[in-house]
């Protein structure tokens, strides 16, 4: 019989976990409550003796000098108990190794049907609580509905005897697997049953697939395997296939492209070819370092001659939106699988973050799913525990806050492997499967979770129904299974390796067959979480934690044994085949089989009509401000902007030094506390070499032309990697879009035509800009319909679609890491020079926010002085004749002054008229212009003239001196102080906004 | 060198002379890597070996001189940070592990390794009882992990053999686990002993005395690091191995810009970090 075990820290020792959920309560919700004390709650269904429970008790569970536990409810004082545990079938990690531990202990195996089952119970003290405050903390904070269950306990509810009672969350699915045959005898019927399933066809697919299964030579073939009209589990495979996830639909599509305010229309065909592609390839021709591009799961870069570095970035956006935590750790786990992917696999050596989320303190009608407090709290702690506990470091990230992403938040990661340049003498980024090799998975088993997404989100659920949809991602066992196959990799045991993510088994086996023209996968091989899944379910589950990876016969048995050794489980379900077919058997019967060159068949291309509206079309128009009489305060208020200010708090929860490889970290300066440009690591400890990486996003932008959205956005991401002294010739970019919906539809998407044109625009620029900076795209992914449909005050529903977003990623590497410099100020006297030109662009800028205006005037990229500027500035960095370098991003040279003078804790004196400008000529468009290109450099003074000699023919000046005072000290175009604020004070209100939280 | 090169190949350690850093690998372990390079520069041959390989007799405890519990998150910290780890090795090479050290051999816990270390009971063992539980490291009291570079204060009067000569330092920390807890008895007994190896202090060197970030778990008694009476056994929480160049401390580029003013090369010689490991990699070679 189960017993349950209660655990809880002694009365005197402070509960941090209690007292933080004691705050947020509070402040989330205005609640009284005065303390939460937490017990953890360990649910044995398992036959042990008393004896046992006692040893486990005491020597793995308890720990005699803070805790306290009982196998009977422990006596603490509450107003209300709430008990919190998972659903059925959630992945319950500390259950599974409260399941190793005991097994240790014990030299016991626990039975199939045996488990071990974690929850927790909260004991809450505030007289004033109501059932419903009580209630609430549990729904919206302590649990989510989708992967959690809860129970309120008053008072007067409580049983000492029976506590919360023993709850055992076992999947029970009394249900035989049964592949479904389809019906095809119409467009109609199949898009019918399409609908019902949830397998999102597209109906331009439809009659190409019917047409497939209808072939005479098909049905003659399908004959002999027992099988007529398409099973559910091929069209599941067609359906994963063809999505857009998969194939990129959208970027491959057809657009017919009008300008309106000419008239004149051209056709866009295809903007990964002509945009992506066709650029990248032109510059792997000139550039040697550009290993492998466009076609693996990461792109790969050279290092030096014995590594080469791997990088790609990805988002995880709709599942973040309904739940952030496990959205958010499943999305950065997930992403650390694409390098482990990518040649013969590599090993994660960094990761990056960018979250677009709702004003944290909004307080309008609308209602998202999640409180962009609550969101985003959700979306860090899932972040944090998905990089820290893989043991990869977290350098760098950035947050963005607008109201257009309460329908929909944006989690963007990005991850960076290592790999030696040759596995065994062979080419490590080349592989390929071959007839006769094994097709095995490795890592986690197979569930329910992520089956169709969003539509298994609303299912009801019952007691014993697994949670579909939403998963808990599991770096614990995805760190064993990457340590595993890095040695495996080492003794060049691997033939194939790909990740299982989007589509499961169906696209990790489906793609890495092409190679080897086909495969056999026996189903009934893979190894499940619990019994009763339909064959199409085992096919497409995204279950998370798995790779799959080709072995050689002969391989096997080595490969196995180090399997066991790192304790990461591997399956053979199936080999690869030259048959030219897609073959899928269960217990023998033949459920699939497709042919291998039908996926590569011509589909109808997806068509788009895209109509461009120039700004000026649209009546934007430049607002009528003055110059402000206290500017001082102005720029106070400016550095205390949520998408200027601090967020320390997000930085240091992020483990940036693991590994020991920190060069350049996340927060710099005197003080160690304002943020870095990029960040720098020396991934090859015992080289100088470093690798230099930064992201940027300028989604406002987009307001205005997406065009210089983009551009502007590469240059951002570029010029953050030279300022720390990346190499201008040995960067590589990553794209990763995100859009809203641009299907032009009369009722449901009006504005459907104009987001088409944004896409196209925003491509434009992705080709001119890394063209012109020969910035190849090494690897990049889209995601589109960042749309939600929220409910409002009057219970309408609104749709709200996020700006149109691009976040571009930059890595360079640096031959020398003790050459780099940081953006702080480093010593009075030194002088402070700008290096580009200042321009009336004021349009979509920080300032103009401020003001509750959009303007016209954005700021516009002109990539070939800006690269010769570049170069300058690196020859200026590698000469050692730099004290500190900072772009002007966000914000202007106003703020980016002030953040270089609070690097330093030093003060400046500055005169606005010496700034290199053209047609700007008031103070507030040289402090607030955003125009891009531009940089804040100090320099000591004994190298003024060989500095300057860097600069020929290149805007540059010097604007001023750090100086000895406190102050930052600003003179305007009339000669007079127009700011004079101590540093202190500036950091103060820069720090202000989120300076409380940890 | 065993660099952060990802080739997992595990050196023969049988050359004699040389000393024998035997560094724990697998189930969330993840600081490996850089701390098998940090020991190759204090002067140490280092291997990486899985707990399992010892487990299952493809490599032995007695075959190496010092065993390295390093950091990282083993089997996920979900039941207390080291606490699953401590019972795989004391239910599987308990015995083994007390032979090491009864030969006068070094054991160093770092971060995760030392909250292991603890729950093993290794340390503080008080009286050469290496089994029992006395002090434990619990959850920061500032609710959260935390990544930052802190001011240590070594202790002249410890037997630690880690530290010889450690008077202010800088290294990083990176938990959320590190609240070193214990009774008033145990403490007054870990300070009588010079057990109290490492505390956290003010950038100035005077105690932290408790405050935030300066003590960033909120520690009792500032207590960063402690070692076992014989100074053979010792535990911090600061990661010494992520300090292995100087390019790692977090005020370098300030550093050298000074240095280069004064006219000075920039190259300072071993990192506060690699002395540490240095003065256990030596203790070794004199008793050779």
């Amino acid at each position: 019989m189960p017993s349950r075990l209660e655990i809880t820290l002694k009365p005197d020792l402070f509960d941090a976990e209690g007292a933080a959920i004691c705050r947020k309560a509070n402040d989330y919700f205005g609640l009284g409550v005065e303390s939460v004390r937490t017990v953890s709650i360990l649910t044995f269904d398992s036959e042990l003796t008393a004896d046992r429970l006692e040893a486990i008790r005491t020597e793995i569970f308890t720990n005699p000098v803070t805790q306290v536990s009982s196998y009977e409810p422990l006596v603490i004082d509450f107003d209300w108990v709430l008990w919190v545990g998972y659903r059925p079938g959630v992945r319950d990690n500390p259950g599974s190794t409260a399941e190793e531990a005991v097994q240790d202990l014990l030299g016991i195996r626990l039975k199939p049907d045996e488990a071990i089952y974690t929850s927790k119970r909260y004991c809450l003290k505030g007289g004033n609580l109501s059932f419903d405050d009580a209630d609430r903390i549990a729904r919206e904070l302590l649990a989510n509905d989708i992967i959690q269950e809860w129970r309120v306990f008053s008072k007067d509810d409580w049983d000492t005897k029976t506590g919360v009672g023993v709850i055992i969350p076992k999947v029970r699915l009394d249900h035989k697997p049964t592949v479904t045959v389809i019906p095809i005898d119409s467009d109609k019927t199949l898009m019918s049953v399409s609908k019902e399933r949830g397998l999102a066809l597209n109906p331009n697919d439809v009659p190409t697939i019917r047409a497939y299964f209808l072939r005479e030579d098909v049905l003659a073939q399908r004959r002999t395997l027992g099988i007529s009209d398409p099973t559910d589990v091929e069209l599941e495979y067609i359906s994963q296939a063809r999505s857009d996830h998969c194939n990129h639909n959208t970027f491959k599509g057809l657009f017919h492209y009008t300008d309106l305010s000419t008239q004149e229309t051209q056709v866009v065909d295809n903007l990964f070819e002509t945009c992506i592609e066709a650029p990248t390839l032109a510059i792997q021709k000139q550039k040697p370092w550009v290993i492998s591009v466009l076609w693996d799961n990461a792109g790969i870069g050279r290092f030096n001659d014995d590594y080469y570095y791997v990088i790609t970035g990805e988002t995880h956006n709709s599942p973040s939106n309904m739940e952030a935590y496990g959205g958010a750790i499943t999305g950065i786990v997930g992403v650390y699988r694409d390098p482990m992917g990518t040649g013969r696999g590599s090993k994660l050596v960094m990761g990056m973050y960018g979250y677009c989320v709702g004003p944290r303190d909004y307080q309008g009608e609308l209602r998202p799913h999640l409180h962009p407090k609550r969101l985003l709290d959700g979306v860090i702690e899932g972040v944090r525990d998905g990089g820290n506990k893989s043991g990869i470091p977290t350098p760098y990230g950035q947050v963005w806050f607008h109201e257009g992403y309460l329908g929909k938040c944006l989690v963007f990661v990005t991850a960076i492997g290592l790999i030696p340049s040759q596995i065994k003498g062979e080419p490590a980024e080349e592989k390929r499967t071959s007839p006769g090799d094994l097709i095995v998975m490795c890592g986690g088993r197979v569930g329910k979770d992520g089956i169709h997404g969003v539509t298994a989100a609303s299912e009801s659920f019952s007691p014993h129904t697994p949670a579909g949809h939403v998963q808990i991602g599991d770096p614990y066992t995805q760190k064993k299974m990457h340590d595993f196959l890095l040695e495996a990799r080492d003794q060049g045991l691997i033939a194939f390796i790909t990740d299982n993510g989007g589509g499961g088994l169906s696209s990790s086996v489906g793609e890495s067959a092409r190679f080897s023209n086909g495969c056999v996968v026996e189903l009934e091989k893979v190894p499940l979480k619990y019994e009763g899944l339909d064959q199409w379910e085992i096919w497409v589950s995204e279950s998370q934690e798995r790779m799959t990876v080709a072995i050689k016969p002969e391989d096997w048995a080595h490969f196995e044994a180090l399997s066991k050794k790192h304790a990461v489980e591997s399956t053979v379900i199936g080999r690869y085949t030259d048959s030219g077919r897609l073959n899928i058997t269960y217990d023998g019967e033949t459920c699939a089989s497709v042919d291998m060159d039908f996926m590569a068949s011509q589909f109808p291309q997806w068509t788009f009509e895209a109509e461009w509206t120039p700004p000026e079309m649209r009546e934007l128009l430049e607002p009528v401000l003055t110059d402000p009489d206290d500017a001082s305060r102005l720029l106070l208020d400016i550095l205390a902007r949520p998408n200027i200010c601090s967020k320390e708090w997000i930085i240091r929860q992020y483990d940036h030094e693991v590994q020991g490889t920190s060069v350049i970290k996340p927060l710099v300066g005197k003080g160690r506390d304002v943020n870095s440009d990029a960040a720098v690591i020396r991934p090859v400890l015992d080289s100088v070499k470093g690798l230099a990486t930064s992201q940027a996003l300028l989604p406002t932008y987009s307001q205005i032309d997406t065009y210089h959205m983009s551009a502007c956005t590469i240059d951002e991401a570029v010029r953050r990697v030279i300022a720390v002294g990346g190499d201008p010739e040995r960067i590589g970019g990553v794209d990763n879009f995100c859009w809203p919906n641009i299907q032009y539809d009369p009722i449901d998407n009006p504005d459907g035509k104009y987001k088409a044109a944004q896409l196209v625009r925003a491509n434009w620029a992705l080709r001119d800009v890394c063209t012109a900076y020969g910035v190849p795209l090494l690897s990049g992914k889209d995601s589109m319909y960042v749309d939600g449909y929220l409910k409002g005050r009057h219970g309408e529903t609104q749709k709200v679609s996020a700006l149109p977003t691009l976040q571009f990623s930059c890595s360079s590497v640096i031959s020398d890491v003790t050459r780099c410099v940081t953006m702080d100020c480093k010593f009075a006297g030194d002088l402070v020079y700008v290096l580009g030109e200042t321009r009336n662009e004021l349009g979509a800028s920080e300032y103009y926010e401020h003001f509750g205006h959009v303007g016209l005037n954005v700021p516009e990229l002109r990539p070939g002085p800006s690269m010769k500027l570049y170069g300058a500035l690196s020859r200026a960095i590698e000469e050692e004749l730099v004290a500190s370098c900072h772009g002007i991003y966000r914000g202007g040279l106003g703020v980016h002054l002030a953040l270089v003078a609070m690097g330093g804790g030093l003060g400046m004196d500055i005169d606005l008229s010496m700034v290199p400008r053209s047609d700007a000529e008031h103070d507030r468009i040289i402090l607030y212009s955003e125009s891009p290109g531009r940089f804040i450099v100090t320099v000591a003074p004994e190298h003024r003239s060989s500095f300057e000699s860097c600069f020929d023919a290149l805007p540059h000046a010097c604007v001023g001196t750090v100086s000895s005072g406190p102050d930052l000290v600003i003179n305007g175009l009339k000669g007079k102080h127009i700011i004079d604020i101590p540093v202190s004070e500036l950091k103060g209100a820069w720090k202000r906004p989120f300076g409380g939280l940890i | 060198m065993c660099s952060a090169n990802p080739k997992s190949e595990i050196r023969n350690p049988k050359s004699q002379g040389d000393v024998h850093v035997l560094v724990l690998t697998g189930y969330g372990l993840n600081c490996d890597f850089e701390t098998a390079y940090a020991f190759e520069l204090a002067g140490a041959v280092s291997s990486r070996v899985h707990i399992n390989s010892l487990i299952s007799g493809e490599h032995y405890l007695k075959d190496y001189d010092i065993l390295v519990f390093d950091g990282g998150f083993s089997w996920g910290d979900d039941h207390g940070a080291g606490v699953i780890e401590a019972v795989r090795f004391g239910s599987s090479l308990g015995g083994a592990l007390l032979e090491f050290i009864d030969e006068g051999k070094l054991v160093l816990g770092i971060c995760n390794g030392f909250q292991a270390l603890v729950n093993l009971g290794l340390l503080p063992g008080f009286d050469g009882d290496y089994k029992r539980r006395e002090v434990a490291l619990t959850f920061n009291d500032c609710g959260n992990f935390r990544d930052d570079w802190v001011t240590l204060q070594g202790n002249p009067d410890t037997p630690c053999v880690f530290t010889k000569g450690a008077t202010k330092i800088e290294l990083p920390i990176r938990h959320g686990e590190g609240k070193f807890h214990a009774s008033p008895e145990v403490i007054t007994r870990l300070v009588d002993n010079g057990q109290v190896v490492l505390q956290y202090a003010l950038p100035d060197g005077g105690a932290a005395q408790g405050e935030f970030p300066y003590n960033p778990n909120g520690s009792v008694h500032d207590i960063a690091g402690i070692c076992d009476s014989t100074g053979r056994v010792f535990g911090l929480m600061p990661h010494p191995e992520a300090f292995n160049h100087w390019t790692n401390h977090p005020d370098w580029t300030r550093m050298k810009e000074a240095m280069k003013r004064r006219g000075q090369t920039t190259h300072p010689g071993l990192t506060a970090g690699v002395q540490i490991l240095k003065n256990g990699v030596d203790y070794i070679k004199n008793k050779h």
